[in-house]
C-alpha cells in the first residue's frame, strides 16, 4: 500500500480507460470491447473515487502532466471526462502549463467532441492512425479507415489544434518500403506536432501473433524492418522533426512531457484498472480485473493494489540507464552521477568501450547515447546492464 | 551347503520387465516387507528409476522355502541391459550357473537379449525361459515361445508364462530355478579365488566389491591380493545383500556377497579381476579378465571457464564409482580448458554427462563423439587418435584405420529392405541374413563403429517403426579412406568442431553441417561466415547475416517491468552460448552438429 507522501513532489498522472469499440488484432494492452455504454458511468465513478483516495494520500503532490490512455479514452462523453478532470484538479495541484493528453481513435471524434475536449482542458491529442491504407488498417483490425483519419485531421486544423500526435505502425506482414513511406508522408502532410512510429511487435496471444505462429502471416525480414526505420529517420529529419526517443519524433519543443517522465525514470501515478504507478522506488499495479476494480472503489474502500517490484538503489540506477538510453539526447553523465551516485563511464567501462568501438554507442558533450545505427540494436547493449 | 545355493542372472531387454520381476521375487521370498517395497527397488540410480531403464540391478540374496521343504539361497546377479556394457555382462554371467531369460510376450526376442543369451550359453549356463507380460492385450505368448525354441533351442513346453506385474507364475519361476540350475561347485579348502563382478564407491567404507567366491573361503581380517595388479588389502567387512547389507563371518566357494577393504578407489577393484589370499594364494586367476578400454571419446568443457576445477572434482568423484570412465585434461583454442573423456559407448557418455550436470550442477559443453582411429605413419610408427585435433597431416600418414563392428539387427521381415538400405548408407557390408521365424529375421552387417555412433540407432528405429533391435560387437581395425574436416567461423578453425569423415562423403557432410550451423547460429552483430575445409581446401560455405534488429519498439510506464524481464531473459539466453572469437555459438551445436539427418 502506498503511504502518504508528505514532501512536495511533482508527478505525472496516467489515467487508464480500458475500453475500446473493438480490440485491435495486434493489441496486448489491457482493454475490453465496450458492450454497454452505461458501464462507462460506473467506471468513471470508480475512477473518481480512486482519484479522491489518492488525493488524500498525497496532499501536497503537484502534477506536471495528465495522460488519458487506453483503450480508447475518447469514448468518454463530455460529462464523464469533465468530472474526471474536475476531480483531479480538486484533489491535486495541477501546475500551470501542465500537459493534458488524451488518446483518441480517429473514428470517435467529431466537431462537437473536439470542442468539448478543449473545453474540459485537454491540450494535446494523440491519434491512433497506424496507417493511411485501408487494407493495412483492416489487417490490423482497426475500426476506422483512411478517410475518417483525413476528416478528423481537417477538423483538428479547423479548430486550431496545434499539439497533436499521430501513431503509425510499420513492418506489417507483406508491407513494402514504398507503401510505408507513403503512409509516413501523408502523416507529415497532416502537420502534426508529434509522430510516434512503432515497429510492429506481436505478442503471441494476440490474434495477429497467433496467425504468425500458425504460418498464416509472415513477419518481414529484419533487414527490411531496419530499412523502414532508417528511411523514416532520414525522411523525418528532412522534414524538421526531431528524433527524441527510439520511436518518437516531434517538432522542436513538442516532446510529450508525460512520456518523457517515463524515460527519465521520474515518478508517476497510474489510476484506473490495471494502471501502473512508480512511486518511491516501487512499481505498483492496480487491480486489472474491471469488475473487481469497480466493486472495490464503489464501496469507497481502498482498492486492491499489488507491488510489482521494489527496487534497490542500484536497480533504480539501472532503470535510469536503460530508460534514459531510449532518449536520443542520451544520458547526461554528470547529472546521472549526481542523481544515482554512479559514474557510468567507469562502472560500465568495458561495455561502453566495446559498443563505442563498433559504433552503437557514443559519448558526445558529456552525454552517453545510442548512435543512429544503435537504436535498432539497443537491446544488445541494454541487457548487458541488467544484473 | 553348496547344494542349497543357486546363482542366477536375469537376461532381458529394456522394458521387458526385469525390474518388476525382481521386485516380485523380493516380495515373494519375503526379503522385503510390503512397507519397505518401492517400485524398482534394485535400480541403483535415480537416473535409472527416472528414465525407467535399468542399466543394472543391485545383486541380492533371497531365501526361498521350496515345495520340497528345503530352504535355498538364491543369488540374483543382474546383467546390464545395454551394448555399452557387454564386458560387465560377461563377468556377471560368469558368476552364475544359470540365467533366467525374460522375453516380452508382445515384442519377442530382441538383438541385445539374443547376444547376452549366446554369451550365457558360451559360459555353459543353464537357461530358463520365461515369457512375461502375458496379461497384456497384445500378448502372443505361443508365438514368442516358438521363436525362443527356434532361435535358442529352448523347449517350447518348458518356457514359463508369467506376468511380473500381476505376480502370475512367480512361484514356478522360483521352483524352476531350484530344480534346473545346478548348484555351484568349488573346493572350499582350496586357495581363494573370488571374482569381482561389480564394484562401487561408498564414502564411509571405500570401494565395495560384489564378489562370487569360486574356491576357498574368505574371512574378515584376511589379507587379500588383487591378481591383476598384485595390490594387497586387509578385509574390513564381508557380507551379503538380503537386500540390505548384512555382515557375515565368512564367504565360501559358491557364495555371492560383498567385500570392503578400505580400498580408496574403484580402479583397484576392477570388474573381472580375481581376488586371492596373500598367504596361500591361488596359482592362476579366473579366466576372462580384461581391462576395459573406452570406445568413444568426446571433449567435455565447462561453459563457465572458472568451473574447470569443479569439473575435475566431479569427474574424480564419478571415477571412484566407475573404473571404465577415462579422462584427461585437454585444451581447445575454441573452448578453453576441459577434459577429453572416454566412455564404453554413447549411453555411458550420456549417463556421465547427465550426472555431471545434474548431481554436480555443472553446465557443460560436449564435443561430437569420436572413435579411436589407428594411423600408421610413414616413419613406421602407429598412432591412436581419439581427438580429431590430433589428426596427423597427409604427408605423415601411411594408412588410416578405423574400428569396425559386427552388427546384428533383428526385425520383422517387412523391414529387410529398409534396414539394408540404411546399412549401405552407413558404409556397411552385408554378412548374413537368417530367418528366426517365418516373420522375423536377423541381419548381420559389418559397419564402421563411427557410423553407428551418431544417429544409426534412431534411424533404424524410425525406418522400422521401432520394431528393429540392434546389437554389435567390435571386430577390430580395418583400413579406411578417411579425412579430417575442419569447420571455420569467420576464417578461424574451430578445433572443437573438427571431425573425421569418409572421403566419399566428406563433401556431402560438409555441406550438411555448414547448413546446419547456419540455421543454429543466431544472427549476431557481425556477419558470420561458416566454412568447411579439408586441409586448405574450402569445400562448403554459408553465412549468417548480421543482426539488424533487437529493439523494444514501445516502452512506457506500464510496460517497464515486463520489458526489463525480456532483457533479463535475453541475458539468461546468453549463458547457453559459447563465445568463440567474436562469434557466439549455441552450446548444443558441438554435440548436435553430427546429427545431420534429423532435420
Amino acid at each position: 500500500m502506498i503511504s502518504i507522501i508528505n514532501n512536495s513532489t511533482t508527478l505525472g498522472m496516467y489515467i487508464h480507460i480500458p475500453f475500446c469499440i473493438k480490440k485491435c488484432n495486434y493489441c496486448d494492452f489491457f482493454s475490453l470491447p465496450l458492450q454497454d455504454s452505461s458501464y462507462l458511468d460506473k467506471y468513471t465513478q470508480a475512477l473518481i473515487n480512486e482519484i479522491k483516495v489518492r488525493g488524500q494520500q498525497m496532499p501536497s503532490v503537484q502534477l506536471e502532466s495528465i495522460y488519458l490512455g487506453g483503450g480508447t479514452p475518447s469514448l468518454l462523453n463530455r460529462r464523464q471526462l469533465k468530472s474526471i478532470l474536475q476531480t483531479v484538479t480538486n484533489e491535486f495541484v495541477l501546475l500551470p502549463g501542465a500537459e493534458v493528453s488524451l488518446e483518441a481513435n480517429p473514428a470517435t471524434l467529431d466537431n462537437v467532441k473536439l470542442a468539448q475536449m478543449e473545453e474540459v482542458g485537454i491540450n494535446r491529442l494523440s491519434l491512433g492512425v497506424q496507417s493511411f491504407f485501408d487494407d493495412e488498417l483492416a489487417l490490423l483490425g482497426r475500426v476506422h479507415n483512411a478517410k475518417a483519419v483525413m476528416k478528423t485531421i481537417e477538423l483538428l486544423h479547423a479548430q486550431g489544434w496545434k499539439n497533436f500526435n499521430l501513431d503509425l505502425i510499420y513492418g506489417l506482414p507483406g508491407q513494402f518500403l514504398d507503401k510505408w513511406m507513403q503512409s509516413l508522408k501523408r502523416a507529415v502532410d497532416c502537420s502534426p506536432s508529434h509522430l510516434s512510429v512503432y515497429l510492429l511487435q506481436l505478442e503471441e496471444e494476440t490474434p495477429m501473433g497467433k496467425d504468425v505462429a500458425d504460418g498464416w502471416l509472415k513477419m518481414l525480414d529484419e533487414d527490411d524492418e531496419w530499412y523502414m526505420f532508417d528511411q523514416a529517420m532520414e525522411y523525418l529529419e528532412g522534414k524538421e522533426f526531431e528524433h527524441y526517443e527510439i520511436s518518437n519524433f516531434c517538432k522542436p519543443g513538442y516532446e510529450c512531457h508525460h512520456n518523457l517522465r517515463y524515460w527519465q525514470a521520474e515518478e508517476y501515478l497510474g489510476l484506473g484498472a490495471g494502471a501502473v504507478s512508480f512511486i518511491e522506488g516501487s512499481r505498483y499495479v492496480n487491480e486489472p480485473h474491471l469488475k473487481q476494480y469497480v466493486d472495490a472503489l464503489s464501496t469507497g474502500e481502498q482498492w486492491p493494489i499489488d507491488e510489482l517490484e521494489h527496487m534497490s538503489g542500484r536497480e533504480l540506477m539501472i532503470d535510469g540507464l536503460i530508460l534514459g538510453l531510449r532518449l536520443c539526447a542520451g544520458i547526461d553523465l554528470e547529472k546521472f552521477k549526481q542523481r544515482f551516485g554512479v559514474d557510468i563511464t567507469s562502472e560500465y567501462k568495458e561495455i561502453i568501450a566495446y559498443y563505442r568501438s563498433n559504433g552503437l554507442l557514443n559519448i558526445v558533450n558529456g552525454h552517453l547515447k545510442f548512435t543512429k545505427a544503435g537504436y535498432f540494436l539497443s537491446n544488445q547493449v541494454l541487457y548487458q546492464f541488467i544484473t | 551347503m553348496q547344494d542349497k545355493i543357486r546363482n542366477f542372472s536375469i537376461i532381458a531387454h529394456i522394458d521387458h520387465g526385469k525390474s518388476t520381476l525382481a521386485d516380485r521375487l523380493l516380495q515373494f521370498t519375503g526379503a522385503l516387507s510390503d512397507r519397505e517395497m518401492r517400485e524398482q527397488f534394485l535400480d541403483k540410480m535415480d537416473l535409472e528409476r527416472e528414465k525407467g531403464i535399468t542399466i543394472k540391478l543391485q545383486p541380492v540374496r533371497l531365501k526361498y522355502q521350496a515345495r520340497n521343504g528345503e530352504e535355498y539361497i538364491l543369488n540374483l546377479i543382474d546383467t546390464p541391459g545395454h551394448v555399452d556394457f557387454t564386458y560387465e555382462v560377461s563377468r556377471s554371467l560368469a558368476s552364475c550357473e544359470g540365467a533366467l531369460l525374460v522375453v516380452d510376450a508382445s515384442q519377442g526376442i530382441e538383438a541385445q537379449t539374443l547376444a547376452n543369451v549366446y554369451l550365457a550359453m558360451d559360459l555353459n549356463l543353464e537357461i530358463i525361459g520365461a515369457v512375461n507380460k502375458i496379461d497384456l492385450p497384445g500378448a502372443q505368448p505361443d508365438l514368442v515361445k516358438q521363436e525362443m525354441e527356434n532361435v535358442l533351442g529352448l523347449d517350447n513346453e518348458e518356457i514359463l508364462p508369467i506376468s511380473a506385474k500381476l505376480g502370475t507364475g512367480i512361484e514356478e519361476v522360483l521352483e524352476t530355478i531350484v530344480e534346473q540350475i545346478p548348484p555351484p561347485k568349488g573346493d572350499e579348502d582350496a586357495p581363494l579365488q573370488a571374482m569381482i563382478f561389480d564394484s562401487y564407491f561408498d564414502s564411509y567404507k571405500g570401494a565395495i566389491s560384489y564378489i562370487r567366491v569360486f574356491s576357498g573361503s574368505l574371512r574378515k581380517g584376511d589379507i587379500i591380493r588383487m591378481m591383476s595388479s598384485g595390490k594387497e588389502f586387509e578385509v574390513a567387512e564381508i557380507g551379503v545383500l538380503s537386500p540390505y547389507m548384512t555382515e557375515v563371518e565368512s564367504l565360501s566357494a559358491g557364495e555371492v556377497g560383498y567385500l570392503a577393504a578400505g580400498i580408496k578407489n574403484v580402479k583397484d577393484t576392477r570388474v573381472g579381476d580375481t581376488i586371492t589370499q596373500s598367504v596361500r594364494s591361488a596359482d592362476t586367476a579366473l579366466p576372462g579378465y580384461q581391462e576395459v578400454k573406452p570406445m568413444v571419446y568426446c571433449g567435455l568443457y565447462p561453459l563457465e571457464n572458472n568451473d574447470f576445477e569443479r569439473l575435475r572434482d566431479a569427474l574424480d568423484r564419478l571415477k571412484l564409482n566407475d573404473a571404465s570412465l577415462f579422462y584427461e585434461p585437454e585444451s581447445s583454442d575454441a573452448l578453453g580448458f576441459g577434459f577429453r573423456c572416454g566412455f564404453l559407448g554413447l549411453l555411458h557418455l550420456e549417463i556421465i554427462r547427465e550426472r555431471l550436470e545434474r548431481e554436480y550442477d555443472l553446465s557443460l559443453l560436449a564435443t561430437a563423439p569420436s572413435v579411436v582411429y589407428k594411423i600408421l605413419l610413414t616413419d613406421g610408427s602407429e598412432l591412436y587418435v581419439q581427438n580429431p585435433t590430433h589428426w596427423p597431416s597427409a604427408q605423415k600418414t601411411e594408412q588410416v584405420m578405423e574400428p569396425y563392428v559386427k552388427a546384428s539387427i533383428m526385425a520383422p521381415n517387412d523391414y529387410v529392405g529398409a534396414i539394408m538400405e540404411l546399412c549401405q548408407e552407413k558404409r556397411g557390408s552385408f554378412i548374413t541374413m537368417e530367418y528366426l521365424t517365418s516373420q522375423r529375421v536377423m541381419i548381420t552387417y559389418k559397419l564402421p563403429l563411427s557410423e553407428i555412433l551418431y544417429d544409426f540407432f534412431d534411424a533404424l528405429k524410425s525406418r522400422t517403426r521401432g520394431y528393429a533391435s540392434l546389437d554389435y560387437e567390435i571386430i577390430g581395425y580395418e583400413a579406411s579412406d578417411l579425412v579430417k574436416l575442419d569447420i571455420m567461423l569467420n576464417g578461424e578453425v574451430v578445433d572443437a568442431l573438427s571431425f573425421i569423415a569418409h572421403n566419399d562423403r566428406a563433401y556431402y557432410q560438409a555441406r550438411a553441417i555448414v547448413d546446419k550451423l547456419r540455421r543454429i547460429i543466431p544472427r549476431q552483430m557481425y556477419e558470420v561466415v561458416i566454412q568447411a575445409a579439408i586441409g586448405s581446401k574450402i569445400i562448403a560455405r554459408e553465412s549468417v547475416k548480421a543482426m539488424r534488429k533487437d529493439v523494444l519498439a514501445k516502452c512506457y510506464g506500464g510496460d517497464i517491468t515486463r520489458k526489463k524481464k525480456l532483457l533479463e531473459k535475453q541475458k539468461e539466453g546468453k549463458k547457453k552460448m559459447k563465445q568463440i572469437g567474436r562469434v557466439e555459438v549455441p552450446k548444443d551445436a558441438f554435440m548436435t552438429v553430427m546429427n545431420i539427418e534429423d532435420d
